[in-house]
């Protein structure tokens, strides 16, 4: 189904200039005041040198072609810009954000992969028993339910009524401790942050591994196995397992991307300084060139998790190789 | 839709399976996933459209004092501005699930469109639209519905347009792999000989044979867009004078009533409805695939 090496690449490519294209065009084709889409705060609140260094940085009263090379030779270099409402360069802003956001999402990566292919590998042995519709309908249940509503049922629950874990932030403010205490005031944390991004996508993980395996099941060389006299353990492992895990490491990858954009709502619900969080305060305070930065940012990490599955998948499915 | 282009894949396993189990599967997950989904949904559409007669109070006036627990006159108590909750749930109903209808109905209008053309002229066209598909399917949805809702402004027609627009890809897909086997037929080919036209073979032959297809993934996708419409109120980037379930707990966050007891009669029960809402229609769509999936037609040949 995937198309060929060369042109995945070209598409990728696309999405980026897309993205690009998007942030350089929306501002400025908008009706309203482009200065105020800009610089995102009020005109009125703007000092005139500030209005001029926007005027002259966007390039506002030179052709929109000149604007626009102008503005990837900015981008390429590494600068986002500058957000007058935080007084801040952007790119350090970001900089300072994305390892909260790597933290979060890895994280839940690496127990979502587990729990995926554990629970997926339990429903397809044992397909139509009770155990497989049960974990099939817990999984769709799960797949239901909005990310961030269980994100503050959680701080309900666990932080607010049990007063078992923080409900806010990604460290405790003003925390003097040992280096130990430190990281353990870190991990308490990440824990909920964690566990919602999880539940929310173990259940493509559980049927991308449900599925794959499945449809191994019936392939002619596990019947020849069994007939071979093989124990069912080593059928399992060895022939099983082994075949099914290449496409769930694709969804996985793919997944890595998606999980970017699902921190939007959890890192908003639990108040985590990281990049979704961004988004989320760039939006509620008109802050439009961080958000576009920031979406960026994202855009390019799908991208970048996208290249890692195709770049995966061959070592991990040597059959993939031959096309 | 990640979720749903999964779920529907994961159907060709029936095909392995003996016949006898089969049947047995269908009847197991097929109907009665059917049965709840349709019964949830209808219930929902139902309180949607009776919201007047269901709902105690006028949701949009003060009925009580504000934050008051939920007692007899308010049963769901009140929000900050002593607006019934239970009364801004029921008329809730009427926004989200408008929103994740009719931005699925957008979907699958383009989605099936796209499908047909893909489909039919496979060579050029094919290949630039199916590229095209690629493209949106990489791009991360919820962090770009946020851009485009952040510069057009919040109202109900973008939010539904956006969501639309962005999710229409995975049925554009089903779709065309349908038409391509369609278009080798018999009775296409019979049509062509004696002169049809092109766009009569696409609108009377071709489009009844998919039609349901295109059905069974409006289903789902709606289940999709009651997701994305929730996320996006959330971030308190939903019209702000039509109230949906995903409103609510943006004031309800807004408010911090999550770190206070009112959670639970003010987040519990719009999360819940949300969840309901998804799950209904992702359950409908689960059992119309075992019925409509023709990769399960193909395969039995």
């Amino acid at each position: 189904m995937r198309s060929s090496r060369g042109n995945r690449i070209l598409e990728y490519l696309v999405v980026f200039v897309i993205a690009v294209s998007l942030n350089f065009f929306l501002p400025r084709l908008m009706p309203g005041n482009p200065l105020a889409l800009l610089a995102g705060v009020d005109v009125g609140l703007m000092t005139p040198e500030e209005k001029a260094k926007v005027k002259e940085e966007a390039g506002l009263d030179r052709p929109l072609w000149e604007q626009y090379i102008d503005y990837w030779n900015d981008l390429l270099h590494g600068d986002f810009g500058y957000s007058y409402k935080q007084k801040a360069p952007i790119t350090k802003m970001i900089g300072d954000r994305l390892p909260w956001t790597l933290l979060i999402t890895g994280s839940s990566l690496i127990i979502s992969a587990i729990f995926g292919v554990i629970f997926g590998a339990i429903s397809a042995w044992n397909r139509a028993k009770p155990v497989d519709i049960g974990l099939l309908w817990t999984m769709i249940l799960m797949g239901s339910m909005p990310t961030f509503w269980l994100g503050m049922m959680l701080i309900s629950i666990v932080s607010v009524d049990l007063q078992l874990l923080p409900s806010f932030g990604a460290m405790t403010p003003a925390f003097f401790g040992t280096f130990w205490e430190s990281v353990a005031d870190v991990a308490s944390h990440t824990i909920l942050p964690v566990i919602t991004l999880s539940v929310w996508s173990i259940p493509g993980v559980y049927l991308t591994m449900r599925y794959t395996m499945l449809s191994v099941l019936g392939a002619d060389f596990i019947r020849t196995a069994r007939s071979k006299g093989l124990s069912e353990k080593t059928v399992l492992f060895r022939h099983v397992v082994r075949n099914s895990l290449a496409p769930v490491v694709t969804v996985l990858a793919i997944r890595l991307g998606f999980a970017f954009g699902g921190t939007v709502v959890v890192e908003t619900v639990f108040s985590y300084p990281g990049l979704g969080r961004l988004i989320f305060e760039s939006v509620s305070g008109r802050d439009y060139p961080v958000l576009q930065a920031t979406f960026l940012v994202i855009t390019v990490a799908v991208l970048v998790s996208n290249i890692l599955a195709d770049m995966l998948y061959p070592l991990l499915d040597p059959r993939a190789k031959a096309n | 839709m990640k979720t749903s282009s999964l779920a529907f894949s994961e159907n060709s396993e029936i095909s392995i399976v003996s016949k006898k189990r089969k049947r047995k599967r269908r009847f197991n997950s097929g109907r009665v996933s059917g049965i709840a989904g349709c019964t949830i949904v209808t219930c929902l559409i139902l309180a949607a459209i009776f919201a007047k007669q269901l709902s105690p109070y006028d949701p949009s006036s003060q009925s009580g004092k504000p934050f008051s627990p939920p007692s007899a006159e308010h049963l769901l108590g009140t929000n900050d501005i002593g607006q019934d909750i239970l009364s801004e749930l029921v008329y809730g109903a009427r926004i989200s699930l408008t929103i994740g209808i009719v931005a699925s109905i957008v979907a699958m209008v383009i989605g099936t469109t796209v499908g047909l053309l893909a489909g039919y002229y496979p060579r050029v066209l094919g290949r630039v639209l199916m590229r095209f598909v690629d493209i949106i399917l990489i791009i991360p949805f919820l962090p770009l519905l946020i851009l485009l809702a952040a510069y057009l402004g919040r109202s109900l027609v973008y939010t539904v347009l956006i969501i639309g627009a962005l999710i229409w890809a995975g049925t554009a897909r089903v779709i065309r792999s349908q038409v391509l086997t369609i278009v080798k037929q018999d009775y296409v080919l019979a049509a062509r000989t004696i002169g049809a036209s092109d766009l009569h073979i696409i609108v009377l032959h071709i489009l009844p044979q998919v039609l349901l297809l295109a059905v069974g993934q409006f289903v789902q996708a709606t289940s999709g867009a009651i997701l994305l419409e929730a996320a996006l109120s959330f971030l308190g980037l939903g019209d702000p004078l039509q109230k949906s379930w995903g409103t609510v707990l943006y004031w309800a966050q807004v408010r911090g009533v999550f770190l206070t007891p009112a959670w639970k009669w003010w987040v519990l029960p719009p999360g819940m409805l949300i969840s309901l809402a998804a799950l209904g229609f992702a359950l409908m769509g689960f059992a119309l695939e075992q019925v409509i999936n023709p990769r399960l037609k193909n395969n039995s040949k």
